[in-house]
């Protein structure tokens, strides 16, 4: 490897390097404002300033910004020199002449950029004697607060939100001395990923609003290495805590991940922990009472009913929580499923499946560099972080495809976008399939529509074939999986799942268990159900049966974190600390399980999911008891990670899908009716985010979206008011007519599809009201 | 001297494409499709006509060293935005005759094989703009412009870009942005914009008087070209000179006049009685010559040997009762707004001058502000981003230097010499 000779210390660098990244990667430190590895080199701060020594000993040395220079075998540079030290006394000294030197009361004081240059680099007095210039802040939303006069014109903001997330509503405005980083006019920002101008801004223009509420020095806050629980990506995330209560949430580097960012409900879904519905004390019908006599209840109502027992783990609880309550049923003699909803079970199964017998899933950064995809449904939505990562492959020149049923914010950056009506899904990638198989047999198709995607997918070196498992059937997952065989190895696939932890869920139980359970609720045959972060009172399709269901139960055991509806119905309530204020392991959409640490405790007792199962184990006098070894005797050949590494892959452990998979998906069944339902989501859109009000302040208004043409044809005209029948329920709401939903498509919010009791997909009954 | 650029420019009635060609308009492009482009560019290297548009570099080396297999689409851009203070001559181009412009910009495109071209246009100079325009239709219905010209099978579009209104957008790499629509920043100087300059694609920026030699070195020969100048100069050179001058204006004049030749026999010299205090020989972001330079030949490389700059050709004149400091000042003040705000030195550095500067300019100065003007200086100027900060504060740093006296009397009296509040008489 070459090297560079930086104040005599040796640095290796990789070719295209300039002299910043290469000493930075080597953690040696220029100092830099402007420069960021995610956004490359601009040479506008000047802070940077280095000096090469020349090669013959006649010429003078070289002034030069580090960022901008390549870096070259051998080449000699001094960041003491006394001109280069020169260089930057004066930046800062002009950087300093306008800011407002309020550290003592700035949010970002002792984790400011610009502090610490100052005092690394700059003079220690301003000689500076004429006015400063001030500015005119913005309310840039709830999330976000805006403080412009500390500005020090570095670029990052805007490079940031333009180039790489590729947002439209932040950008650098006037000139000279005046220039100006914020919106058009007042207004919440738009961009999903708009909280990482907290972070990405040096100094303390952009800073949390939440975390300003309930400040703290960032010197006193508790932090541990934490895993996002809000989506399958996994992000890696540090949280700081202090006396007790969580004050925010920052992005922690993973390499491989989500590397500087993460996206708002990342960021800002924290909230749900300090939410009034949060639970504290335990409870027995309906009375606050102690762990131990909880747990006592519990075991009296579970020896009671031996043998007539089943219990729901979920997406969103810890391999440890799901892998305990999985061990415990099988020694009560009990059934396990991690879903509530069987069609999400089935489709989630056969997704991990597939990729557990294919190359797997790629990471966000191997994402970054594919140069097409086909994606199916709501990435911004499901994990938005995969967003991100495919506008970075799109700003590459990646050509993206989209199928979608409801608008989605990737669809701005589609070479060609399909809206597709849920019901039709599978029928469109089988086409494409079947398109792409007559292409590589050498068959004209050049007549098709969808010709253009065929041969944008073959053409590419490397295409990404990717689902949204949410909004997808197993047998939809299934077709696409076979296009990505189809496509040769070079092609990727992988799907967004329904949790932080559906990949490790999936893997414990068979398909068919939750139709098996939420039947033999239904007949009596279950007596007593353990509910483990799980809410099947909301499922939008089955929430309404698992309700009825659940009447006839002896006893409904529910440990969560938050008060579900669920919750509420539950006759032993355990609540279990949030993800900040316990160890645990997710397994994201990758197969890539990774640990992480409580950042702090709160007064209350408050055990995890899978504590308070061993200790149920314990008063039952199950044999196995012991979370470690529950998850060795599970998963044999599994090291768990260590929390803050790059996390270790779960092993395979699921058979490949038999060719025809069950077809029991309730998408195929029909009724007369012309119009279903899409699910509208947006990048809040999820339990737990659901109980962050920050976040939830900013969702979509509670609209029914139609495609123009049809409503055209049926006569309802933007802004009227049409009524929504479901099986629960019924809904009058107002129309929206857009273009990016698919025909004969009603598209509504998640909250209307659990009201109505209709699931992603359903046949739905429409009326105008007059 | 018979003018050659300037002799048919006619500002309220400008010459239609008709007349324009009765005069031997447009004669330029057969004897263009003639020759090979790359005969040309040797023509025009040999003919040593240096860019007008203020660094003087070789326009033919220029234009060689883009490459003649430089990749397809190639462009050309124009520079018509002249925002230097003291300086118009691009103007009178502009307003007096556009279809010498478009005759310029074709035979150019030609020789560098460009299919599209773009003219900058000053923002103020909108009127002007909407004649171009105008021209350029006339140009495209007789067959001037648009595909196959004069069935030579080379194709060209102009379009007239009218610049938002800011001193960068001159600047090569800052047009370069604001002709694809983003902000006018600079861009860092590699890759070069002659190979990946507008949308990534090879581009040569040529101003505008630059560019309106080049049909007469086509259909008059190096050797004729260079026989125009005078003192070493080579072709002629629009002069503007303003100031305190009795007649200031616009001389078409060879190349290497003499500047007191200009300011004196020209511009008719200076009011009954007073005496030259010194000049700026190039536009605002040159530096001071003094009386003693009067004999300096008025070109590229006389006027830097000297320490300034020839820039555009334009003189602003100063006499005796004329402050220096509060002249100074008024640059910077100039400078510290037309800042694009890209580089700290630069956007922070101007405004700090400026503030120092007017601190001295109204007696309120510090014994030690001069050294700290020497100091600023010489940061801004060797670490900003582009050249615009050198520049900007190149008069400053001379005036310093060639005014010494004058910026230590506004200290040490704690007034200005010139105010006739305080001292009766405006006199130094
Ligand atoms: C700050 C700045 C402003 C400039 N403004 C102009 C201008 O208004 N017109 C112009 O022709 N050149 C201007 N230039 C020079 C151009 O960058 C470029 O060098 C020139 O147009 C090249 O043409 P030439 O080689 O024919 O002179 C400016 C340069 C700088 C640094
Ligand atoms: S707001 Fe922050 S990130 Fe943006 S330019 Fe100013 S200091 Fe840099
Ligand atoms: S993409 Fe998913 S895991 Fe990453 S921060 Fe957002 S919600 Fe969390
Ligand atoms: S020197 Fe001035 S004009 Fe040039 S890039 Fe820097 S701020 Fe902009
Ligand atoms: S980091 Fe190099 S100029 Fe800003």
């Amino acid at each position: 490897m070459s090297t560079i000779l930086i104040d005599g210390r040796t640095i290796a660098f990789k070719p295209g390097d300039n002299i910043l990244r290469a000493a930075l990667e080597a953690d040696v430190e220029i100092p830099h404002f402007c420069y960021h590895a995610a956004l490359d080199s601009l040479g506008a701060c000047r802070l940077c300033a280095v000096e090469i020594k020349p090669k013959n000993s006649n010429e003078a040395p070289r002034l030069t910004m580090a960022c901008l220079e390549p870096a070259k075998e051998g080449l000699e540079v001094s960041v003491s020199a006394a001109a280069a030290q020169q260089v930057r006394r004066h930046v800062i000294e002009l950087l300093m002449i306008n800011h407002p030197h309020d550290c003592p009361i700035c949010d970002e004081g002792g984790e400011c950029h610009l502090q610490e240059m100052t005092v690394t680099c700059g003079p220690p007095y301003r000689r500076y004697r004429g006015r400063k210039r001030t500015f005119t802040n913005q309310d840039l939303g709830p999330l976000i607060h805006h403080e412009m006069n500390r500005c020090i014109t570095c670029y990052r903001c805007t490079r940031f939100y333009q180039d790489y997330a590729l947002g439209n509503d932040l950008g650098a405005m006037r000139l000279r001395n005046e220039v100006y980083f914020g919106r058009f006019q007042d207004g919440p920002l738009e961009s999903p990923f708009a909280g990482n101008l907290v972070e990405i801004c040096p100094t303390g223009v952009f800073t949390d609003a939440l975390f300003r509420q309930r400040f703290a020095r960032a010197w006193d806050l508790n932090t541990a290495p934490s895993i996002c629980p809000h989506c399958s990506v996994g992000c890696n995330t540090l949280p700081g805590a202090r006396d007790g209560t969580l004050r925010r949430v920052r992005s922690r580097t993973h390499p491989e991940l989500n590397r500087w960012f993460i996206c708002d409900r990342g960021r800002y879904g924290h909230q749900y922990s300090e939410h009034c519905a949060r639970l504290l004390s335990p409870r027995v019908s309906g009375e606050n009472t102690s762990y131990h006599k909880a747990l006592n209840a519990a075991t009296t109502r579970i020896k009671a009913t031996q043998n007539c027992i089943g219990g729901i783990g979920s997406a969103r609880e810890d391999l440890e929580g799901n892998t305990m309550l999985q061990a415990l049923l099988n020694e009560v003699g009990g059934v396990f499923t991690a879903f509530n909803d069987p069609a999400l079970e089935a489709a989630t199964i056969a997704a991990v499946s597939w990729l557990q017998n294919s190359a797997g899933a790629p990471s966000l950064i191997e994402m970054e560099q594919i140069d097409a995809a086909l994606i199916i449904g709501d990435l911004t939505a499901h994990a938005p972080m995969i967003d991100l990562a495919l506008r970075q492959a799109y700003r590459k020149g990646a050509e993206l495809t989209l199928f979608h049923s409801s608008p989605t914010p990737l669809a701005q950056f589609t070479t060609s976008a399909i809206t597709v009506p849920p019901r039709e899904m599978y029928a469109k990638l089988s086409h494409l399939c079947t398109l792409i198989n007559a292409l590589l047999a050498g068959r004209d198709i050049s007549d098709d529509p969808m010709a253009v995607i065929a041969k944008s997918l073959i053409k590419a070196r490397q295409p990404l074939l990717i689902g949204t498992i949410e909004t997808l059937t197993a047998t939809d997952a299934s077709v696409l999986a076979k296009l990505a065989i189809t496509l040769g190895p070079n092609a990727r696939l992988t799907y967004a799942l329904s949790g932080p932890n559906a990949y490790g869920s999936a893997l414990l139980a068979p398909e068919g268990n939750a139709m098996q359970i939420l039947e033999s609720v239904e007949t009596g045959k279950i007596k007593t159900l353990i509910v483990a972060g799980n809410d099947p009172f909301s499922d939008p399709r089955f929430g309404l049966r698992w309700r009825a269901a659940c009447r006839n139960l002896n006893t409904l055991i529910v440990l969560d974190c938050i008060l579900t509806a669920t919750a509420e119905a539950a006759d032993i309530l355990f609540p279990v600390a949030a993800w900040t204020e316990r160890g645990g392991t997710f397994v994201n959409y990758e197969g890539r399980a990774q640990s992480f640490l409580p950042v702090f405790h709160r007064p209350e007792y408050l055990p995890s999911a899978a504590d308070v199962i061993a200790d149920l184990a314990k008063y039952l006098e199950c044999s196995r008891q012991d979370v470690l070894s529950v998850l060795q005797d599970t998963f044999p050949d599994f090291q768990v990670p260590a929390p803050g590494t790059l996390g270790s892959p779960i092993p395979v452990s699921l058979p490949p899908i038999s060719d025809s998979p069950s077809a029991g998906s309730p998408l195929l069944s029909s009724n007369n009716s012309t119009w279903q339902t899409a699910l509208m989501s947006w990048y809040g859109d999820e339990t737990l985010a659901s109980f962050a009000p920050g976040l939830t302040s900013l969702a979509p208004a509670t609209i029914a979206m139609i495609e123009q043409a049809t409503a055209t044809a049926t006569g309802i005209v933007d802004g009227s008011k049409i009524r929504l029948r479901g099986s629960a329920d019924s809904v009058v709401l107002p129309v929206q007519l857009n273009q990016n939903i698919a025909a004969g498509t009603v598209g509504i919010g998640r909250n209307v599809l659990v009201r109505l009791g209709l699931g992603h997909g359903d046949p739905i009954e429409l009326e105008k009201v007059l | 001297m018979e003018t050659l650029l300037t002799r048919h420019l006619d500002a309220t009635t400008p010459l239609n494409l008709a007349a324009y060609q009765a005069i031997g308009g447009y004669c330029s492009l057969s004897a263009a499709f003639d020759l090979k482009p790359e005969k040309i560019i040797e023509t025009v290297e040999a003919a040593d006509l240096r860019g007008r548009g203020g660094a003087g570099f070789s326009c033919g080396l220029k234009w060689r060293l883009r490459g003649a297999d430089a990749p397809s689409p190639r462009y050309l851009i124009c520079n018509l935005d002249e925002s230097e203070p003291g300086t118009f001559k691009d103007r009178y181009l502009l307003y007096g005759g556009p279809h010498q412009i478009i005759e310029a910009v074709i035979v150019s495109a030609y020789a560098l094989q460009a299919e599209r071209a773009f003219i900058f246009v000053r923002g103020e100079y909108a009127k002007g703009g909407h004649s171009l325009n105008q021209a350029i239709q006339e140009a495209e219905t007789a067959g001037l412009l648009g595909s196959s010209i004069c069935g030579s099978g080379f194709n060209l579009q102009i379009e007239v870009h009218l610049s938002g209104g800011r001193y960068i957008c001159g600047e090569e790499t800052a047009q370069i942005n604001a002709i694809e629509g983003k902000r006018p920043n600079p861009r860092p100087k590699i890759p070069r914009p002659s190979t990946h300059g507008l949308w990534g694609q090879p581009t040569t920026t040529n101003n505008v008087e630059t560019l309106v030699n080049i049909p007469h070195i086509l259909l008059n020969g190096a050797d004729w070209f260079r026989s125009l100048g005078v003192n070493g100069g080579c072709g002629p050179k629009l002069f503007c000179v303003s100031g305190k001058v009795r007649h200031s204006g616009l001389f078409e004049l060879p190349c290497g006049t003499p500047a007191g030749e200009l300011i004196f026999e020209h511009a008719g010299g200076l009011d009954e009685g007073r005496t030259l205090l010194g000049f700026l020989p190039g536009g605002a972001s040159t530096a001071f010559l003094l009386p003693e330079h009067l004999d300096l030949p008025m070109d590229f490389d006389p006027v830097a040997k000297a320490g300034s700059r020839l820039g555009t050709g334009s003189l602003i004149v100063l006499d005796n009762s004329t402050c220096p400091v509060e002249f100074t000042l008024n640059l910077m003040r100039f400078f510290a707004r037309e800042s694009c705000g890209f580089c700290t030195p630069c956007r922070d550095g101007l405004p700090y001058l400026a503030q120092i500067l007017t601190a001295i300019a109204s007696g309120e100065g510090h014994a030690d502000d001069l050294a700290l003007l020497d100091e600023l200086c010489a940061t801004v100027a060797s670490q900003s981003f582009c050249a615009f900060a050198p520049g900007a504060v190149m008069p400053l740093i001379s005036s310093i230097q060639c005014f010494h006296t004058h910026y230590e009397q506004h200290v040490t009296n704690g007034h200005c010499p010139f105010d006739t509040t305080t001292q009766g008489e405006r006199q130094p």
